[in-house]
């Protein structure tokens, strides 16, 4: 495929650019391109046993891995020295976490709350963040693989329901899910089985649709356009996406103490109402009754 | 009678050209992509235009309705993707 042209008079470096051109012009948009992709989506992956067991390792646990232990790295790097007037990088990590803070607080939880979901909502950005970036390296990003989205979303929606119920109470959490009418009930339920699908279906598809479109990239135009395309699809998609998960993880777990506290104040009020037309209804009794005694007399 | 025969006759013309599968679910994939795709751009359309409307008309507001219109841009973003999911899911198990 391409003959080498070989002249006498050309240097090296003449030489490497005639057969770099060749080689450039047959790979564009060469072979065959759905078998390609759909051998790119195939994963890599073995199996070992332990003991008597079987566990299947695939590609997504081990990049997984590498991604995190470099994100760990340079999250060190990060937060290096304290010092009493930020500035550099304490100024960004400090901005970071009071954003997170901030939104905690706007979806509806105080202060000590907020500090409490705060650190496993923002591992669970970084962590994402650093998943999803590696296919800035052409790396496989391990959301491509349907298992990662669907047992993140599966364990994130685990921990809202526990975390909630460890601020307001399993009463709190049933009252959350009365909230406006108790005919509301059965849809509230039905919502926590959408939820996790959808956060995992958000992620996957973005992710798993960002993939084939930079391996068809790869494919037809190998040269410079994957290169622009890349930096929206591989890496302000992934954070995008990273960014959009823990805020629904936060509005999530906001929501439901906002709904247990609107159900208490409901039930308080109504307690109240209660209480005010009894004690109406004994004064009206007691007037008729005096008046009864009056005309007796 | 005449008008039933003919129907049959081209019932059976037609019944003799057999329907891969797979060009059926590249059909459906594309078409799924592409009124999905219709829907939620729509849906995005107008949500930004009031967006931009009442931040015109109240411009000390602007920060709370970029946070509010970014959610919910987020929301019907994952109505598209779920399309695209259904798509990429006929196209590659055919």
């Amino acid at each position: 495929m391409g003959t080498h042209l070989i002249t006498l008079k050309t240097s090296w470096w003449a030489q490497f650019w005639e057969a770099f051109v060749e080689k450039l012009k047959g790979s564009f948009g060469n072979g065959n391109i759905g078998e390609e992709i759909r051998h790119g989506i195939l994963q890599w992956k073995t199996e070992f046993t332990i003991g008597g067991k079987d566990f299947l390792l695939t590609d997504a646990v081990i990049v997984t891995w590498i991604a995190v232990f470099l994100f760990i790295l340079l999250l060190i790097w990060l937060s290096a020295p304290k010092k009493s007037v930020p500035k550099g990088r304490q100024f960004f990590m400090e901005s970071v976490v009071s954003l997170i803070l901030s939104v905690c607080k706007s979806s509806g939880m105080n202060e000590k709350q907020a500090e409490t979901v705060a650190p496993m909502v923002g591992t669970i950005g970084c962590f994402l963040i650093a998943c999803n970036v590696s296919s800035l390296f052409k790396i496989t990003p391990p959301a491509k693989n349907i298992a990662f989205p669907f047992a993140l979303a599966f364990f994130t929606i685990f921990y809202v329901i526990g975390i909630s119920i460890r601020f307001v109470g399993v009463k709190g959490f049933i009252g959350s899910l009365l909230d406006p009418t108790p005919v509301m009930f059965p849809f509230k339920i039905i919502d926590y089985i959408i939820k996790p699908m959808s956060l995992a279906l958000r992620l996957f598809g973005n992710i798993f649709g960002s993939f084939i479109l930079m391996e068809f990239l790869y494919l037809v135009i190998p040269l410079i356009v994957p290169g622009i395309f890349g930096l929206w699809f591989d890496l302000a998609d992934g954070i995008l996406q990273a960014v959009v998960f823990s805020y629904l993880t936060m509005s999530y777990i906001g929501e439901i103490v906002e709904g247990a506290e609107a159900h208490k104040e409901h039930a308080a009020e109504k307690a109240k109402a209660k209480a005010e037309m009894k004690a109406q209804k004994a004064l009206e009794e007691k007037t008729i009754q005096e008046t009864e005694a009056v005309a007796a007399k | 009678m005449n008008y039933l025969m003919t129907l049959q006759n081209a019932a059976l013309q037609v019944a003799q050209f057999e329907i891969d599968p797979k060009g059926l679910a590249g059909l459906g994939a594309g078409l799924a992509i592409g009124l999905g795709a219709c829907g939620a751009a729509l849906g995005m359309g107008i949500a930004a235009g009031k967006a931009l409307e009442s931040a015109a008309r109240q411009p000390e507001l602007f920060g709370k309705l970029q946070t509010l219109l970014l959610t919910s841009i987020v929301f019907m973003e994952s109505i598209a993707i779920y399309a695209l999911v259904v798509s990429l899911l006929l196209i590659f198990t055919f």
